[in-house]
């Protein structure tokens, strides 16, 4: 018994080991930064936690906090209906146009987000043009330099980009609906409607779950997309909280001021993650 | 039993290994750099994206020349964050042996690295005034790269389709007079606007500012650096020139970007004005041989007097130099950067290759050839040229704050009151 305890830890050590040199000391002396006024060479004053009370008068901050919320409730949404939608669409028996159709919706998920960004800024700025001076339809004019439409151009960007990925997990749930559980419906005379608000939707809110937990988290740390699409542009209106963040450290060089936006950051997503998935949880339904 | 415990120790044996194998990799990068054997290696770092084929080009024949010496480059910038790039190198502990600084801040952050460079022969020969923009405590710590100078740059062409005459534009009421005359033109010309600013980019926001701030600053680069507060002095002559540019610009402004602005309005005739400086002269080149030669010009700006118009140009960059290395690799940077400067093939490649206007005496000025960079050459040599201001603003004042507000103020959704007032407090807070 003893030997096996042994074992156990020493096969567990070289991941420990990586675990506690890239991210659990990183972390901690994370935490320290965040009390001092750091810029990446020395630390030149312990400050307490003055950082902290700065940062909630820091309007930008706060703005893009809330902007991050809101780009997140849009695009879990987004996202989540959209793949169930595909899951739905390429479940049904059509043969080899199915498995087509799934590698089409899951291939923007293989593409990087900087160069989607790139793609998606072509779209919005010279495509989406093209179609207005074309067809004189106003709507198309202007993408991306004012808020509004950054803020859908970023959603629109990140639902193509999730949904098929989303969409995999709601296929392998639906597949595992049982098949007499469907047949039964059928029998007793539900229509297709019914067997999927009746039948299908109780027995995959366990994908819900794992769904919204992947989307959320993901949806709040966007960076790279965000960056490529608006650089946060126009006028800081389009800034999530991790390129406020990133910029706070690398641009203006108050690293221990940005350290603390990280930290504050970190809990809010560990708070709404752990809610969310304490709710989802209850819903589910065992067979 | 036995055969876990083989496992055990290979295990165990692994993750040694791979401990050890992360160290050493360290020791050996600095063996290396030390030049043990024959051959001195010196890293440098280059932020000029534009002229990175040029840099090869001059390092492989410095090297045919030097066989002992070898030169290894990395280059970031562009739409890549340089200055975070070149920290992160310091931080891991592969300082660079050259590398770019942009500013006096630059200079003040790394200065416990930078070598003086006053007894080196690329200093002696640097034109008056040009050390400044790298100097504390009156020790110059950098080497100019080149002159860069920026304004309006115009298509020559339209204007003199239009009826006029660049050189007759002698105050800010011809220059209006101008954009009108061409504006009220503009479908006879095929042009789609007067001016095409790319208000998308921070720094070509953050430049423009610079021709309103430098005069505020007495043209120093040193008060500019030590300022703690920015005043807008000139605030009334820079709103008129925004409103001006404003209302006859592509449009939506806001997302108008550099390559649409340069690379599709500008050079294909479809906008007369651009604000920017003579490095789009390659990107012009490259895609019209006689766009540069015959079409573009560079007009000033009028702000201090209404008569005497003015360009900003400087040294944009200079070249520091790491003397925590060893002191041979300190020596063949020395070499490297002089030789670069001082030799006969180097000034070739400067002026012929780089395109540089030059920022060290002794060229001979006949061969800038392409016109606008012989034009801001002679504004630096008849002193209408202002410093580069917008270099010494303190770190990340241009893109978090400066370009957000202007960005606003273009936007309409603040006063020009309130532009001045919150980029003010901003300026204040972050020095």
């Amino acid at each position: 018994m003893n030997f096996k305890n042994r074992t156990y830890w020493l096969f567990l050590l070289p991941t420990l080991l990586a675990l506690l040199l890239v991210l659990i000391i990183p972390f901690f002396q994370g935490v320290y930064y965040s009390f001092t006024e750091y810029d990446g060479f020395q630390v030149t004053s312990f400050v307490g936690f003055d950082n902290y009370i700065k940062l909630f008068s820091d309007d930008q901050f706060l703005y893009s906090l809330g902007f991050t919320a809101a780009f997140s409730a849009a695009s879990v949404i987004g996202i989540n209906v959209l793949g169930l939608s595909f899951a739905l669409l390429v479940t049904q028996k059509l043969g080899k146009v199915s498995t087509l159709f799934r590698t089409i919706y899951f291939m923007p998920n293989l593409i990087g987000g900087i160069i989607l960004g790139f793609i998606w800024q072509f779209v919005f700025l010279k495509a989406f043009t093209g179609i207005a001076d074309v067809t004189g339809i106003e709507f198309f004019r202007g993408w991306l330099s004012d808020t509004e439409t950054g803020f859908w151009g970023l959603v629109i960007l990140f639902v193509w980009q999730m949904s098929g990925y989303i969409m995999v997990i709601y296929i392998s749930f639906l597949n595992n609906v049982p098949k007499e559980l469907l047949e039964a419906a059928t029998i007793d005379g539900a229509n297709k409607w019914q067997s999927f608000w009746k039948v299908k939707f109780p027995l995959i809110i366990p994908a819900f779950t794992v769904s919204l937990f992947l989307t959320l988290s993901n949806a709040f740390k966007v960076y790279d997309q965000n960056m490529a699409l608006t650089n946060g542009g126009p006028f800081g209106s389009t800034e999530m909280a991790t390129m406020n963040i990133y910029d706070t450290a690398f641009k203006v060089q108050d690293m221990g001021y940005a350290q603390s936006k990280a930290i504050v950051f970190l809990i809010i997503i560990t708070l709404i993650s752990v809610i969310q998935l304490y709710i989802t949880r209850k819903k589910e339904t065992e067979l | 039993m036995k055969f876990r415990l083989v496992i055990i120790s290979l295990i165990m044996l692994a993750s040694m290994s791979l401990i050890v194998a992360c160290s050493s990799n360290e020791s050996g990068d600095n063996r290396e750099s030390s030049g043990q054997g024959d051959e001195v290696v010196v890293d440098l770092f280059n932020i000029k994206v534009e002229t990175t084929d040029q840099l090869n080009n001059l390092i492989d024949i410095y090297e045919s020349e030097n066989e002992n010496v070898k030169i290894n480059v990395t280059t970031v910038g562009g739409g890549q964050d340089a200055p975070s790039a070149l920290q992160a190198k310091f931080s891991s502990g592969e300082a660079p042996a050259i590398f770019l600084l942009g500013g006096l801040s630059d200079v003040e952050k790394y200065n416990e690295y930078l070598l003086d460079v006053s007894d080196m022969e690329s200093a002696k020969t640097a034109i008056d005034g040009t050390l400044e923009g790298a100097s504390m405590d009156g020790t110059p710590y950098g080497i100019p790269l080149n002159i860069e100078g920026y304004g309006w740059m115009i298509n020559k062409d339209i204007f003199e389709r239009a009826g006029v005459d660049p050189s007759t534009i002698d105050s800010y009421d011809k220059f209006v007079e101008a954009v009108e005359t061409i504006d009220s033109q503009k479908e006879e010309l095929g042009i789609d606007s007067v001016f095409a600013f790319s208000a998308k980019e921070d720094w070509v926001v953050s430049q423009f500012s610079s021709h309103f701030t430098a005069p505020e600053f007495g043209n120093d680069v040193k008060t500019a650096f030590e300022s703690d507060e920015l005043n807008f002095e000139y605030g009334d002559r820079m709103k008129e020139y925004t409103d001006l540019f404003n209302q006859y610009n592509y449009q939506p402004i806001l997302s108008l970007d550099y390559s649409t602005s340069v690379e599709e309005l500008f050079a294909n005739d479809r906008a007369a004005i651009i604000h920017q400086g003579n490095w789009i002269v390659p990107t012009l080149n490259s895609m019209d041989e006689s766009f540069a030669q015959e079409k573009l010009g560079i007009l000033p700006l009028f702000v201090s007097s209404d008569t005497e118009g003015k360009i900003v140009a400087g040294p944009s960059w200079y070249w520091g130099i790491n003397k925590e290395h060893d002191e041979e690799v300190v020596e063949e940077s020395k070499k490297f950067i002089d030789w670069m400067y001082t030799s006969d093939k180097g000034k070739e490649l400067i002026v012929e290759d780089f395109k540089y206007v030059p920022s060290h005496e002794g060229y001979d000025t006949d061969s800038i050839s392409d016109p606008v960079s012989a034009e801001v050459y002679q504004y630096l040599l008849d002193e209408k040229g202002k410093i580069w201001a917008n270099n010494q603003y303190p770190d990340g004042f241009f893109s978090e704050a400066l370009h957000p507000e202007f960005q606003k103020y273009l936007g309409e959704q603040q006063s020009w009151e309130e532009f001045k007032e919150a980029t003010s407090n901003a300026f204040s807070e972050m020095r």
